[in-house]
């Protein structure tokens, strides 16, 4: 494997097993093979039920294959115990949903903090860089809110604070602007390229062709395998 | 540690009212537990005032068998008569109390009627530690009575006052107070005992009480008394039992009142538990999609779990504090209405550190452990299943 390389799929199944007695069989991913190099935009596109998310969580660590390996920086992810893909996930990764995911009942300032309180960060220094993050997003003002009194973009902003807490080295993003207007959409998506700019390496599942165009490359899924990888 | 703290805080006052239902439910437990404890520690400490009061080298011989029939001693008013001499003569034997209960005829002031009076030799102020308001009477007395002070104040007399018994004319030199007191009555009339045998033409008493001399053993001189009371009557018709022998057997009592109350408490606690238990399972549900995003940015599953566990267990805390205070006052409430209606001093406060540090601790582990197959359910959540929990 390559050293510039932060996750690599080789020849990935996921299967699922769905229903009451697990009989029905649900093939997410069918033999992919891919690699997202250290620092790059990858957008991953395809139409919903093609496996996208499925290798997002996998890209995560959040879940393992069923068949074939992920490597996230060279280890197979297959091998680690739970804590030790806990600690990736908190570490290395950060994850931005289309729902947003905040815990409703802590602040936005809390909510951003949340990665850092279980990565044992001590408070004075999770404050500050919590605060820092936020105000990066330009929420520094709505820090005591609770997600409910903030609205979708703010919801969003906070999420990617959230997600860049730990400093990652992938941000793994699931349709970021599919709940948001298209102006709000644009702030996120600028938010998200800020942190590619830095080095992060950025995968992001979208439907959205302005989304797409911030991306270095462009990667079609359908029915669980990659039909097509541009380079743009 | 104290962050996952603030995050279970947090998810308890996210769904408040839920919470403080489920901690009333451990409150309810809570203060039955301590409520009932405290009432066994209350009745136990007045009892063993009482016995304290007596002493543990005192015996009492009475007319019956112990244990050997109906009802245990037969009626305190069937009176015997013992070779005092003799007595006084086993090996061991120190002082002797004597005590005749009969009811006699008293008038006073306009009210008359029968009442319950005492003959006793001189020295069962002492044995009773009774305090006297006034004076004793002498043991050559014939017409001085030292009243309860119940009855002093039912018939209205005061010290230097006359009352009449059985048609003779005898002067109140003292009141006792039985206030706080287990063992002994305020409804008695005092009266010396020999004037009390004059007065009724009786000759035998209805209790004796001994003391063991200093350095002797109280079980083996009242060994002794018992072989003795055999060989000079020839017959066991007197019992002889020390205090520690009825110490013991109230305990006895005392502690299976104990388990009953403690038991009838527990299951109040279960339920309170179960209770926890319910609200716990439905918060994992309720945030089966929090859980995934927690686990989604690198929460272990230990923290997963810790932070139910916080949850649960503070909920059982705080019903445990609130129900430990309540407990707590029910007992103060208990120790006081007893007094009130029943005037001696029945229960004691019976609220020791180690009742409320252990109902704490306890209402936490039955928090903890009604929390902890919900917590588990909770921290083994497969992320993306939860993620995508509707």
């Amino acid at each position: 494997m390559k050293d510039g390389v932060i996750v690599a799929l080789e020849g990935v199944w996921k299967v699922y097993r769905m229903g009451r007695r697990r009989r029905i069989e649900v093939q997410a991913l069918r033999g992919v093979d891919l690699e997202v190099a250290r620092g790059e935009f990858l957008a991953v596109m395809g139409p919903s039920g093609s496996g996208k998310s499925t290798l997002l969580h996998l890209m995560g660590c959040l879940d393992r294959p069923t068949e074939g390996r992920v490597l996230f920086e060279g280890e197979d992810i297959a091998r680690l115990r739970p804590a030790a893909l806990a600690r990736i996930r908190n570490r290395k990764v950060g994850f931005v949903f289309q729902s947003f995911n905040l815990s409703p009942n802590l602040s936005a300032l809390e909510n951003v903090e949340l990665p850092m309180v279980f990565a044992g960060v001590p408070r004075r220094e999770r404050l500050r860089r919590a605060r820092e993050l936020l105000s990066r997003v330009g929420l520094s003002e709505r820090e005591r809110h609770l997600p409910s009194e903030l609205s979708g973009g703010e919801q969003q902003r906070v999420a990617i604070a959230r997600a860049l807490a730990n400093s990652p080295e992938l941000l793994l993003a699931d349709e970021p602007t599919g709940n948001l207007d298209s102006e709000t959409g644009k702030g996120i998506l600028s938010l998200i390229s800020e942190a590619n700019r830095e080095g992060v390496a950025v995968v992001v599942v979208t439907h959205d062709p302005e989304v797409a165009a911030c991306a270095g490359r462009h990667l079609r899924i359908r029915d669980g395998r990659i039909v097509e990888v541009t380079d743009v | 540690m104290f962050d996952l703290f603030r995050i279970a805080l947090r998810g308890l006052l996210h769904r408040k009212k839920r919470s403080w239902l489920t901690i009333i439910g451990v409150l309810i437990g809570i203060t039955a537990v301590v409520a009932l404890i405290s009432l066994g520690i209350s009745m136990q400490l007045a009892v063993e005032r009482s016995f304290e009061d007596l002493g543990y080298d005192v015996m009492m011989i009475f007319p019956g068998e112990v244990g050997g029939g109906f009802g245990g001693p037969t009626s305190l008013t069937a009176s015997f008569e013992i070779d005092l001499d003799a007595l006084s003569r086993v090996e061991g034997v120190g002082e002797i109390g004597l005590i005749s209960y009969q009811s006699v005829y008293v008038k006073a002031d306009g009210n008359e009627g029968f009442l319950d009076a005492l003959g006793v030799s001189g020295n069962i102020f002492d044995f009773f530690k009774l305090e006297v308001e006034g004076r004793r009477f002498g043991p050559d007395e014939r017409d001085a009575v030292v009243l309860g002070s119940e009855v002093a104040k039912e018939l209205g007399l005061g010290v230097g006052d006359i009352l009449e018994i059985e048609g003779h004319p005898f002067t109140v030199v003292g009141i006792y107070s039985a206030e706080d007191r287990l063992n002994v009555r305020g409804e008695s009339i005092l009266m010396p005992l020999a004037a009390m045998r004059e007065l009724l033409g009786i000759k035998g008493v209805s209790m004796v009480l001994v003391r063991a001399r200093p350095g002797y053993d109280v079980g083996e001189v009242a060994k002794r008394v018992e072989e003795f009371l055999y060989k000079s009557r020839g017959r066991r018709d007197l019992s002889v039992q020390t205090m520690e022998e009825i110490h013991e057997a109230v305990q006895r009592a005392l502690g299976i009142l104990r388990a009953f109350l403690g038991g009838i408490a527990g299951i109040s606690l279960l339920v309170g538990g179960i209770g926890v238990m319910n609200t716990m399972y439905t918060a994992v549900l309720e945030r089966t999609r929090e859980i995934g995003v927690m686990k989604a940015v690198g929460a272990r599953n230990s923290q997963i779990l810790l932070i139910f566990l916080l949850e649960s267990g503070l909920m059982g805390l705080v019903g445990g504090a609130l129900g430990t205070v309540i407990g707590a006052l029910l007992n103060v409430v208990a120790v006081i209405a007893a007094r009130a209606s029943l005037g001696a001093k029945v229960l004691e406060f019976g609220i020791p550190w180690w009742l409320v540090v252990g109902a704490l601790g306890f209402s936490f582990l039955v928090g903890c452990l009604a929390g902890l197959l919900p917590a588990r359910s909770a921290a083994k959540l497969d992320p993306v299943e939860a993620l995508r929990y509707e």
